[in-house]
């Protein structure tokens, strides 16, 4: 709660400024976007994909600044030496990073869509879906699923796109964001050449895989639960990796 | 309170800074911890307040492992480094905000010091000098009447008014179970304030002893030649010569940076 306070005190100028900056950027792009689809053409469907599209990049980005102490080995000395568990500093930076992020950004969305949609549909009647339901909003965490192993699964991917964010903030000091893109790039190739290189060395063209068995996983339900609970595993992992990094951190 | 026993210390891919450097200090004075540059002072502050870890050996501050930064170590321990940094807001705000953190604050230790240094309390701390915000970090230091406090060229940036302002509110205003170690290069300015001396030289602590003895086994003079009856070490002044010599008479003052010479070129005090 100390953190908490602290942070708002020290940075309420900032948060105002960013909140307006950002409000005013989905305000700017609805227009933009309904603009380009001359209005009338504009969907509830179109406004739940801008906001998609916002809600990763941005919250990509933001994730890719948490900890902003380790920027500077200055900042890091006086962050290291607060006297604050690592705990809660780590509670603290999960906190504001991911989970306000979520749960504020698609209120923010639908609040900022539906004032620009009436506002846009006083002066071009054109614009006929100017409204916004809050359930439109939120399929971003679903995307119209209705079982709970599949809206699970959604909110893992969800929740990986940003802790990868986080856990290269916490390990990267200097430009975490491309240092993260850049590492996931190399485990990609990696993983690419791996596979070449088993399909190559082990002529798997000649193996035939049955699609209706892949270890155990007997049915598209399981195969469900295993895609979930294996997204749930790698963000602990990378989570236990950002723990680790703060913990072990230098000045 | 500080228990050091066989610490190894490198950066990456760099010689051993420290090879089983021992040392055992307790409350109750302000140390001054001298070396050449590159000797690891400030990197023997910063194993301390656990911001670098150890490779092998035991480091024990108040019966805490530094590397472990427990709420209950951090909350009585204040590292004045010599780069630091602010958040843009006022010297209140700041005391209001990081004041609480630490149990024993003072606020009116602060508000006294403040006036001593000439600080007004609605000054942004970003529109400060670096000498200002030092004078801040160092009064606010004092204020969290924490029991070890590190500070790390302390006088670096400070006019010389500031400096003898420093000098008195150190002196004035810690207790007996404080411990209060000054990393400097700058001897003149905590002379006759620091009473015990560590000296640090080749990743080993060479020297170790309290002003009071020091005092008593040696005495610094002037003089017009160099080669007087058991001349420890001496050195060239304008007008003649400073010596060390064994304390045969009565008590002087400890001429620090002749001590300092001295004893990194390997002389001994009897």
């Amino acid at each position: 709660m100390m953190l908490f306070k602290q942070s708002l005190r020290i940075n309420k100028r900032l948060i105002g400024i960013s909140l307006s900056a950002v409000a005013g950027s989905f305000f700017i792009a609805l227009i933009l976007f309904q603009l380009a689809s001359q209005f009338r053409n504009w969907s509830e469907r179109d406004c739940q994909i801008t906001f998609e599209w916002f809600f990763f990049m941005l919250g990509i980005v933001y994730c890719s600044f948490a900890f902003p102490a380790f920027r500077t080995k200055e900042k890091t000395m006086a962050y290291l030496m607060l006297p604050v568990s690592i705990s809660e500093k780590f509670t603290f930076e999960i906190l504001t990073r991911i989970i306000v992020f979520i749960l504020f950004m698609p209120l923010m969305f639908w609040l900022v869509a539906n004032l620009e949609g009436f506002i846009v549909h006083h002066f071009v009647p054109d614009l006929i879906n100017y409204k916004l339901s809050f359930g439109t909003v939120l399929t971003v965490f679903t995307h119209n699923n209705t079982t709970g192993w599949a809206i699970f699964g959604y909110i893992q991917i969800v929740l990986l796109a940003f802790i990868v964010a986080f856990t290269g903030a916490s390990y990267f000091s200097k430009a975490p964001l491309m240092k993260t893109i850049f590492t996931l790039s190399l485990i990609q190739v990696g993983f690419i050449l791996f596979i070449y290189l088993l399909y190559k060395g082990f002529n798997m063209k000649e193996v035939s895989f049955s699609i209706e068995r892949i270890f155990f996983i007997k049915s598209e339900a399981e195969a469900v639960i295993f895609f979930a609970l294996s997204l749930l595993v790698v963000n602990m992992s990378l989570l236990a990796i950002a723990w680790f990094s703060l913990k072990e951190k230098e000045a | 309170m500080i228990q050091i026993k066989d610490l190894n210390f490198a950066y990456p891919r760099q010689q051993a800074l420290f090879k089983n450097l021992s040392m055992h200090l307790e409350a109750g004075s302000i140390t001054g911890l001298l070396g050449k540059n590159g000797a690891g002072k400030t990197s023997l502050l910063k194993l301390l307040a656990g911001q670098l870890h150890t490779q092998s050996g035991v480091v024990s501050v108040n019966d805490h492992n530094p590397r472990k930064r427990e709420v209950s170590m951090l909350n009585n321990v204040f590292f004045v480094a010599e780069e630091f940094y602010f958040p843009a807001i006022t010297i209140n705000d700041y005391m209001e905000i990081f004041g609480p953190l630490y149990p024993k604050f003072d606020r009116s230790l602060l508000q006294t010091i403040l006036s001593e240094f000439d600080l007004h309390p609605l000054s942004n701390l970003n529109s400060l000098s670096y000498g200002q915000k030092k004078k801040y970090l160092i009064a606010f230091a004092l204020a969290t009447r924490c029991q070890l406090l590190f500070l790390d060229e302390p006088t670096n940036g400070l006019d010389i008014p500031s400096k003898s302002v420093f000098r008195k509110i150190l002196a004035g205003s810690l207790d007996e179970n404080q411990l209060v170690i000054i990393s400097t290069h700058q001897v003149k300015d905590v002379e006759n304030l620091i009473d015990k001396i560590i000296i640090l030289d080749n990743g080993k602590v060479i020297f170790q002893q309290t002003i009071a003895e020091i005092s008593q086994k040696v005495c610094f003079v002037s003089s017009p030649a160099a080669d007087a009856e058991g001349v420890i070490y001496s050195e060239v002044i304008p007008g003649g010569y400073r010596l060390m010599m064994p304390n045969s008479h009565s008590e002087t003052e400890v001429d620090i940076e002749l001590l300092f010479n001295a004893i990194t070129r390997g002389k001994k005090l009897s």
